[in-house]
């Protein structure tokens, strides 16, 4: 395994950080790390980089011990801070050029292609950037000397959607030359797009690991149906896929997991007034997945 | 409206509670030193006459010497000048803060006119002011009610007020002034500005005798204004404050007007000269490119001022010797100086630079410590670099930059010697390597304390220190504290180095604190959580 915990602890006096985090990163594979603000994801990121120390447990990183051992995790590795900051008089290119020198062994073809496809503007000073133009130049810092294992904390925010993609393509030439990707998220629709493996924390625990598949499972529809007159509840609760079913007057509320079609047939048999289909946000998959492992 | 001025309140309350200390804290124990320091009327009259007797060269800094031998005119004539400064210098801070600061643009979000943010807010922080100030006048009334031993030492409520007020509409000059050039130029440039008319304007009034160019400026400055308001004195001239007030409130106008109308965050473009970038190679040499701007600035004005010094103290130090009575007086005063040589009368100015080098160590060790606080830190600790490995080339650079400062320091100085006609130029360019020491020692305790708790807490650590051993400096040998007293300060361990008297072990000091306070701030970052 590239990454690797073993119940993983981090408190911060009484507060919590993380709490047993125990996951697993295969080699060549992009993991998805997806959590609401404040589950954990910076947490357990910062404590695989060695920038906090664990309270109990264990982080091995490439084999190392992400505590004991850290420069040499560093030497192989490409890390985008969720929030991070630079040198706001140095251009773009002295600050790529300034971080390929402390890392070494940067390929400068491989960063200028970065450049143009990130569509960097390498002589302006960092201080002039707009956010998402500041955010490029912390991905081609964490890209440019090819590192074996690229750490990115919510790398997207702030760039706009063309970017979004090229950044996605890269991720994906990084797994095909079998490099690692830890990608901490948010964004339920980013990590499908990219993603292999996925796993879920919330309230600093690891709720669920499994491939991008079995996150889709989770997702479902919270289905409004309102009708003219009083319709039986048995016509829905067993229809396939439909669960939660709640009246109220002539509204039926319920929870529809896979294709619509039973449900909508269903409805066409009574006098429809309204129909309105709502996907769950992130919380509400969390919970659904936090109930599913409990 | 009353919750934005609330909002400035509560960020100024650490400066309300330093400034509480510092400005009335500072009155009252300074006037129960004067009462025990001077006890009799003999001692009062003698210090009265040398006070008077001195020239402008040696008291330029000061205020008049009017009513020295009463215990409210020492203090008035000795640490007047020293209350405006503080009470000013927070002022500009506070006020730039206000209008360039970073909260800046969420909080003109608010549903309320620019013009309204910007007035509650200054409006706020003139009522800190007002609180202070008042503190002030009650510390130096109740001082005057619990020392008074001899007649004329009463401090009348009158008096006491006339302290305040002056130190209100002198802070609210200064930075109004700040506050009407922030919305235009930043907050740095705005400060500097006016702290540069601050300090700039009391030199002018008080060497204005010795050069007819600051004859010229002096009369332009809030300091020549109120130059005979002396209220522990007993001088009170209430007219001459309308015009700091006047201009205050202008100024204060300008910038409530300048932040409403402006493009928020817009700046008035600057000439600056473009350096090419230098120090991509690796942590020290980028701590050190980072630092020279500061240490250049630092420089500079430290140079200039040694220009001057050592420029005059050739001539200062003929007039002693050509009278040695006038020499014999200065002497008691500054026992440990021998003033008819130059590089004696040169060693006393110098002494005047400590706290000047002591702020540029503040300033460098701020920048280095605000990687933590920016998240550079947590991007260069991702790098196949060690944290000790980072403090300690950052702690290079850090003194590389120190060194550069020092050496333009040195450089003003020698120059000012070879100006003055000196034969030996080598022993006071020499000699400003104790300003060096100084710096170095300041920023050593500064990364240490940054490294082993949070790098943000760097800058606020080197001022307490540099703050601390100027009070110290300042007052011990004033109020003839205890020697140990006075020990603690730094600077009293460096010798006079300006005639050749280096003090090793006032040194070693320094170079203990500079090296070790980076090798304990590697090894404190080591050992710790990164914090952001």
């Amino acid at each position: 395994m590239i990454i690797e915990t073993e119940r993983l602890t981090k408190r911060y006096g009484t507060r919590r950080g993380i709490d047993e985090v125990t996951l697993a990163v295969a080699p060549g594979e992009i993991h998805g790390f997806l959590g609401p603000n404040g589950a954990g994801k910076t947490t357990t990121i910062r404590t695989l980089l060695g920038h906090l120390r664990p309270t109990s447990g264990t982080a091995r990183v490439f084999g190392l011990d992400a505590h004991a051992d850290p420069v040499a995790i560093h030497r192989r590795l490409g890390y985008l801070p969720g929030e991070f900051g630079l040198y706001d008089r140095l251009t773009g290119a002295q600050t790529a050029d300034y971080f390929a020198r402390l890392h070494g062994g940067v390929d400068t073809a491989y960063r200028d292609a970065l450049i143009a496809r990130l569509g960097i503007d390498p002589g302006r000073r960092f201080r002039e950037l707009s956010k998402g133009n500041k955010q490029k130049i912390g991905l081609l810092i964490a890209f440019q000397h090819r590192p074996g294992l690229l750490i990115l904390d919510e790398p997207t925010s702030g760039l706009d959607p063309l970017v979004q993609q090229e950044f996605q393509a890269l991720l994906r030439e990084a797994r095909d030359e079998g490099r690692t990707v830890f990608l901490s998220s948010h964004v339920l629709s980013e990590v499908e797009a990219v993603c292999d493996r996925v796993t879920l924390i919330r309230d600093g625990r690891i709720v669920r690991t499994g491939k991008v598949a079995e996150l889709r499972d989770l997702a479902h529809h919270q289905v409004l149906l309102r009708f003219a007159d009083t319709v039986p509840v048995e016509a829905f609760q067993g229809l396939p896929g439909v669960s939660d079913v709640e009246v109220v007057d002539h509204t039926l509320r319920m929870r529809v997991s896979g294709p619509m079609t039973p449900v909508v047939r269903a409805a066409a048999g009574y006098e429809l007034l309204d129909f309105e289909s709502r996907e769950p946000g992130l919380e509400e998959t969390f919970l659904r997945a936090y109930e599913t492992a409990s | 409206m009353t919750t934005v001025a609330m909002r400035a309140w509560r960020d100024a309350r650490r400066g309300l509670i330093t400034l509480l200390i510092l400005l009335a804290g500072l009155v009252f124990a300074v006037l129960g030193g004067v009462a025990s320091a001077y006890p009799t009327v003999e001692a009062r009259t003698e210090i009265a006459r040398l006070a008077t007797t001195l020239g402008p060269a040696a008291t330029g800094m000061t205020g008049p010497a009017v009513g020295v031998e009463t215990m409210g005119g020492y203090v008035q004539w000795k640490y007047g000048t020293v209350l405006v400064v503080i009470a000013a210098v927070w002022a500009i801070i506070a006020l730039t803060g206000t209008i360039a600061g970073k909260a800046l643009e969420l909080l003109a979000a608010v549903p309320l006119s620019r013009r309204r943010i910007a007035l509650a807010t200054t409006g706020g922080l003139a009522g800190v002011l007002t609180v202070v100030c008042a503190a002030a006048s009650a510390g130096a009334w109740l001082g005057g009610q619990v020392f008074a031993r001899l007649p004329g030492d009463g401090i009348s409520v009158g008096m006491a007020a006339g302290l305040g007020a002056w130190l209100w509409v002198m802070a609210l000059a200064f930075g109004g002034l700040a506050s009407a050039l922030a919305p235009w130029f930043g907050r740095a440039v705005s400060a500097w500005i006016a702290g540069v008319v601050l300090v700039g304007g009391l030199v002018a009034v008080g060497y204005r005798t010795l050069s007819p160019a600051l004859d010229a400026i002096a009369p332009l400055t809030p300091w020549a204004w109120t130059h005979d308001h002396l209220p522990l004195a007993g001088r009170l001239d209430w007219a001459s404050l309308l015009w700091p007030l006047l201009a205050g409130v202008v100024l204060l106008g300008v910038g409530v007007e300048s932040f409403a109308r402006r493009d928020l965050g817009a700046r008035v473009g600057l000439p600056r000269v473009r350096m090419p970038a230098f120090g991509l190679g690796g942590v020290a040499g980028r701590t050190f490119a980072e630092r020279f701007p500061t240490a250049v600035a630092w420089g500079s004005g430290l140079g200039v001022l040694g220009f001057v010094l050592a420029a005059t103290s050739e001539s200062m130090a003929r007039q002693f010797a050509g009278s040695p009575a006038l020499a014999d007086t200065f002497e008691r005063i500054f026992p440990d100086f021998d003033v008819s040589t130059a590089g004696g009368f040169l060693q006393l100015l110098v002494q005047l630079l400590f706290v000047l080098a002591g702020f540029a160590a503040v300033g460098l060790v701020t920048g280095w410590g605000a990687d933590e606080e920016t998240g550079r830190l947590e991007m260069l600790l991702a790098t196949p670099v060690s944290r000790a490995g980072l403090v300690l080339r950052g702690g290079i650079g850090l003194l590389g930059a120190v060194t550069v400062m020092t050496a333009l320091a040195a450089a003003g100085v020698g120059l000012g010697a070879v100006a003055a006609g000196s034969t030996d130029v080598f022993q006071p360019v020499a000699g400003t390597a104790v300003l060096g020491l100084f710096t170095a020692a300041c920023a050593g305790v500064g990364v240490a304390v940054g490294g082993i708790t949070r790098m943000s807490t760097a800058g606020t650590v080197a001022g307490a220190v540099v703050v601390l051993t100027y009070l110290i400096d300042l007052v011990a040998p004033a109020l003839r504290l205890p020697d140990w007293v006075h020990g603690l300060a730094l600077t009293a361990h460096l010798g006079k180095p300006m005639v050749g008297d280096w003090d090793p072990v006032g040194v070693t000091v320094c170079v203990v604190l500079a090296v070790g306070g980076v090798l304990a701030g590697a090894a404190g970052l080591s050992r710790r959580d990164l914090s952001h």
